[in-house]
């Protein structure tokens, strides 16, 4: 040791928590003997003020530069006595706390003598390793003062919102052509609200607010940088039909080519170029270069030449601070011949009746299914989820039962005479959402119940629900005329693109894991990264808009500060001795550390912002390259030799 | 500068709202009314699904918010009056004495062992043991601080009965000379540009459901109380022992929907209970080697994220019983004091007497609403401005209700909306300084 290492030792009574079992005294006289320690003292309570100006004065008039304070768990006071160090122009880190009360004299209160032994094991540990601490410097980086949003749902709506009536810049990336997301697509939220109320709402106040930059069309190709400062990339698609497009619709009739329109669940058909929904953002058509045979009619019938068959993507950069993702879900859809979908046109999905009831829908509202309005329905739960059928997911997908006993009541009101049967597996209207439950009932809908997914049978004429009902234990066959498939959600399609892109990783369900399933919901486990909405399971609307707003808040945290500083206690790499193996990377939960070419040798880098000094490399690395600040090898093995062989070394 | 905010219950919402705000460099109120933050999730054992310690995971918030700069901490406060509209709201508050200087005490809990008023219930464990009469809330407390109840205080006691001042052994033991026994209710005003009520819930009353004998059979419990029981730091260190004869229970029977989607009393669901019984029956199992664990449900309502999978494991790996019926009514073995439960077993429709030597009653929640101040909806919860529009704003500007006042929710939901209310909050804190810049 070439530093002329001084140390102060304290003994805390603490009360008499401590000193009522450990005879203070006595460690603070053993203390005295160990090597560079230059004075030792024990008070009442070293936390309170005169405690801690006792160190400080003590600090100056030894000249001391290094302390250890034996009292309560760190987790209680470490922070204190740092700043108490830090106070008397020490550096913080050259502190070392020895934890004589929850360790010792709270559990060893019935062995007084023992006590004191075990604490002056303690306390040498401390004074071992506080003479190879080194100073250590807080970590910062300057923030960008900007949000990405990526998904142009409700969730990534209200996110957006919130951020840009906050102050802060916001680039708001969606991958369709229009903003809204599924919620658009709902016909009735409730009995009065419409999906297409809510988003309009969103999309005035969106287009209104100049702090929010809006890519349609677009999807976010590459993120670089980390917490703070994040350099992205989006590509932009060829729209091919630009802002002089004045929603005549001339290009729509002569346009021959007819698709399944995705709006509308495949309910109609949709030219190549068409408009996603009346009122949509940006407002006006786009054509679809999958369909698009290029024949020119619509570029010859428009008349303010808003059409360009060559329009190139072009790719933009930006820079923010935080990124936000709310990119939402994926309807579930039964396949061909499963429960009679596809077989019968009378065979229809929740998501597809969602649009049937809509004013703007197919049957502008009306429920005309082939022509004619139902008698009976029979809806069953659980497509899609609940391992109900092969291709189902295990887990719940929560909206759905409120979601359809939502319709069930609408479709109840507008034609009472409508017989019903809910076929369900569980009925989870949770919360107040019970309502419904209760409602369906007064409203004469029978509830019946499957454990065993029931049968739908395609006759001429018409169709029949077969099941096992639980609750009577007897099976039935029920002809109506229209059966609703209750279907569930499942992570977008592009998932691996996220993933890979935004590096955030997916739990056994397929959805974006959060950094704590109970209290960090809205946190990815990479830093600067905030989850909204379905990205992370299934939500209803409401759930989704309050969790883009949660996810705004901890953006809004992080980009309102103009630096960001980091604990220093973080890994480091030797590059002398670190032969680029990469285990160290492959271990890391923070995908902090990389391996970059210097000089020719491969070598782990670590990014000093994402890594959280978990020293899981550290204890990986075969070479020791890979060494944890203030927690070095030479440091524990000071702590270990004065434990296990008595002497400080 | 941005206006501060207040932010009134200091549950694991009101925490959470408060950190957000803090971290946006925002000033905080956090007015909690009773002597320490923590709110309910203080009590619980686990949580589920993850079976993580409660403690383990919200000690650190309650911590975070003692260290944070942003944050006041009005412990033992409750509000009076509130004045003004969003972005400049006056609102007083009333200190309660603590009859402590917090400054000077360190929370060493001397005072409590010396005290001689030794049987005054303890709310933290729900009455199931004893504290003092100077106490400690609980071990994890924030602020980790000693507070009196005059109630059972001999002191007070004995100076409300006209006689001579007695005992004030606490203060005679404090050695950092902490005991004030002359503090007074406080009146503070406090300027805010926006308030969120995070107020939290207490269970409905059992009683209320009289055939399932709650208060009149010893060995039925309240899952709040199953949970105090399962906790290392509760009345019986986490031994589940029954109240009647202080042995282990063989079989334990777990009732849902007790007070909830019950026309008499609750209408709705209270969302939280079958995930937290099958959380229960799961933790009976580790602590009682060899227990049977039967759940009574009607629906059950594994409704969240890898909720119907720790449904399942509950059942396949924990060995756990379901049963779907709505119990009847429940006796007691005079003798014994085990229970008999009738019930009609839904799936083979029969009707059956079962005995059990414990029942644990999923009792629904209640919302705790502060008196008043905001808009109530005829099922107690808050009333909401539009919930498609802005969903955890009340019908007043400014003013955000989250957590289980406004409708019965889990912990993450909990958490949600505490962010969502404190990004709402934080634009009124900001809105109004823009405006101000601008004419002065």
């Amino acid at each position: 040791m070439s530093e002329d290492i001084r140390v102060g030792v304290y003994i805390c009574h603490c009360g008499i928590n401590i000193a009522g079992v450990i005879d203070v005294k006595s460690v603070v006289e053993y203390v005295k003997t160990l090597p560079n320690v230059i004075v030792a003292r024990d008070y009442l309570f070293m936390c309170s003020a005169p405690g801690q100006e006792l160190i400080k004065k003590d600090i100056k008039e030894y000249n001391l530069n290094r302390v250890v304070v034996a009292a309560c768990s760190p987790a209680m006071h470490e922070p204190t006595f740092r700043g108490v160090v830090e106070e008397a122009g020490l550096n913080p880190y050259l502190f070392e706390m020895a934890n004589i009360r929850e360790h010792c004299s709270w559990v060893h209160s019935d062995n007084k003598i023992k006590a004191t032994e075990k604490a002056k094991d303690i306390v040498r540990r401390a004074v071992a390793k506080v003479r190879h601490l080194e100073p250590l410097d807080k970590i910062t980086s300057e923030v960008a003062k900007s949000v990405l949003v990526v998904g142009g749902g409700v969730a990534g709506l209200n996110a957006a919102l919130d951020l840009a009536e906050r102050g802060f810049k916001v680039y708001l990336v969606e991958k369709s052509y229009t903003l809204g997301g599924y919620a658009s697509r709902i016909g009735y939220l409730d009995k009065n609200i419409r999906g297409i109320e809510l988003v309009r709402n969103l999309i005035n106040r969106i287009s209104k607010n100049p702090s929010i930059q809006v890519y349609t069309g677009s999807e976010v190709t590459d993120v670089e940088g980390s917490v703070g400062n994040f350099t992205v990339r989006i590509v932009k698609h060829p729209r091919f039909v630009n802002e002089a497009c004045n929603l005549c619709g001339e290009c729509v009739n002569v346009c021959p080519v007819e698709v399944p329109n995705e709006y509308e669940f495949n309910l109609v058909k949709r030219k190549a170029i068409y408009i996603p929904y009346k009122d949509a953002y940006p407002n006006r058509y786009v054509i679809d270069p999958e369909s698009c045979n290029r024949c020119g009619e619509c570029v010859k019938v428009c008349k303010v030449k808003a059409i360009n068959l060559d329009e190139k993507e072009e790719v933009i950069g930006v820079n923010v601070g935080a990124i936000i993702l709310a990119t939402g879900y994926r309807h579930y859809e039964p396949q061909k011949g499963v429960l009679g979908y596809g077989d019968s046109k009378n065979v229809i999905t929740l998501f597809q009746l969602q649009r049937i009831l809509a004013d703007d829908g197919p049957t502008n509202g009306e429920l005309i299914i082939n022509g004619s309005k139902p008698r009976s329905i029979a809806f069953i739960s659980c497509i899609g989820s609940m391992n109900t059928l092969p291709d189902s997911a295990s887990y719940c997908s929560r909206m759905c039962c409120i979601s359809s006993l939502k319709d069930v009541l609408k479709i109840k009101e507008r034609y009472p005479d409508i017989d019903i049967y809910y076929i369900y597996k569980d009925l989870r209207t949770y919360g107040r959402f019970e309502d419904l439950y209760w409602n369906s009932l007064d409203k004469a809908v029978k509830f019946l119940r499957y454990n065993d997914t029931p049968k739908v049978k395609v006759g001429k004429d018409g169709l029949e629900v077969q099941l096992f009902e639980t609750t009577i234990q007897e099976y039935l066959a029920i002809p109506v005329d229209l059966v609703v498939l209750v279907n569930g959600m499942k992570p977008p399609e592009d998932i691996k693109d996220i993933k890979a892109v935004f590096k955030v990783s997916t739990g056994p369900d397929g959805f974006v894991k959060e950094a704590h399933l109970k209290l960090r919901p809205v946190e990815a486990l990479t830093d600067g990264i905030y989850l909204a909405g379905a990205v992370t399971g299934p939500k209803s609307i409401i759930e989704s808009m309050i969790s883009g707003s949660a996810a705004a808040s901890k953006a809004s945290g992080l980009v309102s500060k103009d630096y960001i500083s980091v604990e220093p206690i973080i890994a480091t790499v030797n590059e002398d001795i670190c032969s680029g193996c990469g285990l160290c990377a492959s271990i890391c939960p923070y995908e902090a550390i990389s391996i970059k070419v210097s000089d020719g040798k491969r070598v782990a880098e670590v990014n000093k912002l994402l890594c959280k000094g978990c020293g899981a490399c550290a204890a990986t690395c075969p070479s020791g390259a890979m060494q944890q600040r203030h927690y070095k090898d030479i440091q524990i093995i000071a702590e270990v030799t004065a434990l296990a062989k008595g002497v400080v070394v | 500068m941005p206006k501060p905010v207040m932010v009134v219950g200091g549950g694991i919402a009101g925490i959470q709202a408060a950190l957000d705000l803090g971290d946006q460099g925002i000033k905080v109120y956090l007015v909690e009314k009773s002597p320490s933050i923590g709110g309910r999730m203080a009590q619980l054992d686990k949580t589920f699904p993850t079976l993580d310690c409660s403690s383990c995971i919200l000690t650190p918030k309650m911590v975070s918010v003692a260290r944070n700069p942003n944050i006041e901490l009005l412990t033992y406060c409750e509000i009076k009056e509130i004045k003004g509209k969003a972005g400049d709201f006056k609102v007083k508050i009333i200190k309660k004495p603590r009859y402590i200087d917090i400054d000077k005490c360190t929370g060493c809990g001397v005072c409590t062992q010396k005290c001689p008023s030794k049987k005054v219930p303890n709310e933290f464990n729900i009455g199931l043991n004893n504290r003092t009469a100077i106490y400690i809330p609980f071990p994890q407390a924030v602020p980790l601080k000693a507070v009196i109840d005059p109630d059972h205080c001999l002191y007070f006691k004995s100076i409300r009965e006209g006689k001579k001042g007695i005992c004030r052994v606490c203060e005679r033991f404090c050695t950092a000379k902490a005991i004030d026994f002359d503090q007074k209710p406080e009146e503070i005003e406090l300027n805010v540009a926006s308030i969120i009520f995070a107020t939290g819930f207490t269970l409905d009353d059992p009683r209320k459901r009289e055939e399932y004998g709650y208060g009149k059979y010893a060995n039925v419990y309240t899952h709040l109380e199953f949970e105090r029981m399962l906790s290392s730091t509760g009345p019986t260190n986490g031994d589940i022992v029954r109240r009647s004869d202080g042995k282990h229970p063989k079989n334990i029977a777990f009732i849902q929907c007790v007070c909830s989607r019950d026309e008499l009393t609750n209408k709705y669901c209270s969302a939280i209970c079958c995930m937290s019984s099958t959380k229960e029956a799961i933790l009976a199992k580790e602590h009682i080697p060899g227990v049977k664990c039967t759940v009574f449900f009607m629906d059950l309502r594994a409704f969240g994220k890898g909720y119907q999978e720790f449904y399942e494991r509950a059942k396949n790996e924990f060995g756990i019983e379901y049963i779907k019926s709505r119990v009847a009514k429940i006796e007691e073995d005079p003798d014994t004091k085990n229970l008999i439960l009738t019930y009609e077993d839904v799936l083979s429709t029969k009707l059956v007497k079962r005995e059990f030597d414990m029942v644990v009653l999923a009792v629904g929640v209640r919302p705790l609403h502060p008196d008043n101040f905001i808009p109530i909806e005829e099922d107690g919860f808050a009333k909401k401005k539009n919930i498609f529009i802005d969903p955890i704003a009340t019908p007043y500007e400014g003013i955000y209700a989250v957590g289980m006042l406004g409708g019965p929710k889990d912990i993450p939901d909990s958490v949600t909306e505490a962010g969502a209310a404190a990004m709402k909050a934080s634009i009124w804190a900001v809105k109004k300084v823009v405006e101000y810049v601008g004419r002065y």
